[in-house]
């Protein structure tokens, strides 16, 4: 079920997890570029080694108070998306033999809730994050242009 | 021997093969006396039978091998070649499409072949029906006249007469091979090929802004000289990732064989320019707009025979489908010779739907009524079909060549026939775009969707009802501002004067204002892959010699 190897980070109070294979690299927060018409916890556009980023806050899609933390830059494998998540802090790499316990939670984008040595972690489904992502962008297309309002 | 290596090239050359064929199919039926083509038929069956056998693609032999018996029948005589024989090829085809794919996926294939061979083995053509007034199958006379006639006037002078152009076309159209100074190159390596000419591209413009601040002779020399070494880069590189058209013809000819076969409609269609070369890139994304375009022409576009009779046109249809290069631009044209489409109907259409007001629709030129059939909602509706023949998902096709940075044009006369042109970029990679500012972010738009700039007074501003519009060559153009369509503040403008741009929207031109116009940039376009990829009105993003990243915008998905 749960992958060998898990990356732990926190947002918003929470701790967080990601299959380790999804995450390519974690960076210290960089200029960032915004995007026109991209719902608010889209901080921009970044430069990924070339690749066009999305900066997405990660408290902010999911609605949780977020904190003033210049925080960390999690990069998700370019080879599954462009896209990078702005969390507080990243942790230890977890190995699942260090897992004690594992529950399943009602919210489509938590695979599991697990017992840690360091708590309760949230384990994210990548791809849930990246549909619901996806839906929530085609879902806020820009205002139908109005005439005038210049 | 282990023959995996050899895997992506025997998939890579047996795809061209069977490419060919179906052209080859088609083309026959349209002309069924060419001998050079039959022959073509038998070759390409047969080297497809030779290469399976030798990587011991065991069902790919027996589909191939029974295509190419069936050819040899009819290359002795012993058969015609009539639609039926055209439909067991092109199934054949798509069997072994689906058996290729299954040999890519390296999974067993569960399709029975058996079956196939068997009915090619036994295949005899139908009788020709006697009586004129069967109206069931409208096609079938037509088709079977396409099979007799050539058969008389298939005397060996006339087919060698033919056979020169034909054989040297059929010379052109064999695969390419690593003979003759060409080699075959993984797609992989051309896409990094034209990302690094684009982050070069990307790096001068950083090196004129640098320059730009030392003020220095020498260094702007080196970077006059890189500019022009880069443009040859960039225009070598380009043509490498060229294919031609060809690539994706053959998928035309079935699509409009098989709509007229369904509606029973007598069609000729004709396609030139097969060997221009565009951007692989946008060689993919332009088979489904082509495709609804054609479809159009043939199921809305081409009357039935008997009213074509009736109108003093010949009793079949004439479908074009034409490709060209202009310098640095393709055109693109599907051109029927049908009922044509008439503005005056189309501008009631669209006052009967709401979209006009009367009064708007007298404004309309019969060009700007024509292009209503662009506009969302209007196209679907089926009493729109009906009346102007045309129509049908067309605002899927404008929408799909604007994103392509591509303009879309109807011309159309009643009763005579309609040409659809589309003028495309030859590269979708490096572009030319107005970058301008909204609020604190910076946008990208393509110059090709910018007919003009323009600053303007607010004195020149009218306000017509609720819409606020100004005069351009004596037409009455309706401004939008492009902070309000992508939800951020409106700008001020103290000064009293607008920026802005003129571009075309729903068939109309449209004034969209910004807050500065900062000029034209030449910008290497990049796909935001996802999640952004799915955000309407962003067709990428770029970065500019400052390295400050923009979102190039794609105004048909916004506007």
């Amino acid at each position: 079920m749960t992958a060998e190897r898990l990356l732990l980070f926190s947002a918003a109070r929470q701790l967080f997890a990601l299959n380790l294979q999804e995450v390519c690299e974690v960076m210290e927060p960089q200029r960032c570029y915004p995007l026109a018409g991209a719902p608010s916890h889209y901080h921009g556009l970044i430069n990924f080694h070339g690749n066009l980023t999305a900066l997405v806050d990660l408290a902010g899609y999911l609605r949780l108070q977020g904190r003033p933390l210049p925080g960390k830059v999690l990069v998700i494998d370019t080879k599954l998306a462009h896209l990078a998540l702005k969390v507080d802090a990243v942790g230890s790499i977890l190995d699942a033999t260090s897992i004690t316990g594992a529950s399943s939670h009602e919210d489509p984008l938590t695979e599991a809730v697990l017992d840690t040595p360091h708590g309760s972690v949230h384990l994210l489904r990548l791809e849930a994050l990246l549909t619901g992502l996806e839906q929530e962008l085609q879902q806020s297309a820009p205002n139908n242009a109005k005439p005038g309002g210049t | 021997m282990d023959m995996s290596q050899y895997k992506a090239l025997f998939l890579s050359e047996s795809r061209e093969y069977l490419r060919s064929i179906a052209e080859q199919v088609v083309a026959l039926e349209q002309s069924p006396g060419e001998r050079s083509a039959v022959d073509a038929l038998f070759r390409g069956a047969h080297s497809l039978k030779g290469m399976a056998a030798s990587m011991e693609y065991g069902d790919v032999v027996v589909v191939a091998h029974s295509m190419e018996d069936l050819m040899a029948r009819v290359r002795d005589g012993a058969l015609p070649f009539d639609p039926g024989v055209a439909d067991l090829l092109l199934e054949g085809v798509d069997l072994i499409d689906v058996l290729l794919q299954d040999v890519e996926q390296e999974r067993p294939s569960t399709l029975p072949t058996g079956d196939f061979a068997q009915r090619l083995a036994i295949y005899t053509p139908a009788p020709p029906k006697a009586a004129p007034a069967d109206q069931a199958e409208p096609q079938e006379p037509a088709a079977a006249d396409a099979v007799t006639a050539p058969h008389s006037a298939t005397a060996p002078a006339a087919a060698d007469a033919a056979a020169p152009p034909a054989a040297e076309a059929e010379k052109a159209k064999e695969p390419a091979g690593e003979a003759g100074g060409t080699v075959r190159v993984k797609t992989e390596l051309l896409d990094h090929l034209i990302n690094l000419t684009g982050e070069l591209v990307t790096n001068k413009q950083r090196l004129l802004t640098i320059a730009g601040e030392l003020a220095s002779p020498p260094l702007n020399d080196a970077i006059s000289e890189t500019a022009k070494l880069l443009r040859s880069l960039h225009d070598e590189v380009m043509k490498v990732r060229l294919m031609p058209f060809e690539a994706i013809s053959d998928r035309f000819q079935r699509s409009v064989r098989s709509v007229a076969k369904k509606s029973g409609k007598e069609i000729h269609f004709e396609l030139t320019g097969r060997e221009i070369g565009l951007d692989r890139g946008m060689l993919e994304q332009l088979v489904d707009p082509l495709n609804h375009m054609l479809r159009n022409a043939v199921d809305h576009g081409i009357e039935e025979s008997g009213d074509r009779e009736r109108a003093g046109k010949p009793a079949r249809g004439t479908v074009r489908l034409a490709v060209s290069r202009d310098r640095d631009r393709i055109q693109i044209t599907v051109r029927d010779d049908g009922r044509g489409m008439e503005p005056a109907t189309m501008i009631a259409a669209a006052v009967a739907k709401g979209i006009l007001t009367p009064e708007e629709g007298e404004l309309l030129s019969p060009r700007q009524a024509l292009m209503l059939s662009c506009i969302p909602g209007f196209s679907t509706a089926k009493e729109v079909t009906d009346i102007s023949g045309r129509g049908v998902g067309m605002d899927a096709v404008n929408a799909a060549i604007q994103k392509l940075g591509g303009t879309l044009g109807i011309e159309s006369e009643p009763g005579v026939g309609t040409t659809i042109s589309l003028r495309l970029p030859l590269t979708i990679a490096i572009i030319h775009a107005l970058v301008v500012q909204v609020g604190q972010v910076k946008a990208a738009i393509p110059v090709n969707a910018v007919q003009r700039t323009v600053e303007l007074s607010r004195r020149q501003i009218e306000n017509i009802g609720k819409r606020q519009m100004f005069q351009l060559d004596d037409e009455a153009i309706p401004l939008l501002s492009l902070n309000r369509v992508l939800g951020m503040p409106l700008g001020r403008f103290p000064d009293g004067i607008l920026p802005l741009f003129v571009t075309e929207a729903r068939g109309r031109r449209v004034g969209i204002v910004v807050d500065r116009l900062l000029g034209q940039h030449e910008l290497f376009v990049k796909q935001l892959g996802r999640p952004l990829a799915k955000m309407a009105g962003v067709a990428g993003g770029a970065t500019l010699g400052d390295g400050e990243i923009v979102a190039i915008l794609d105004l048909a998905g916004l506007l």
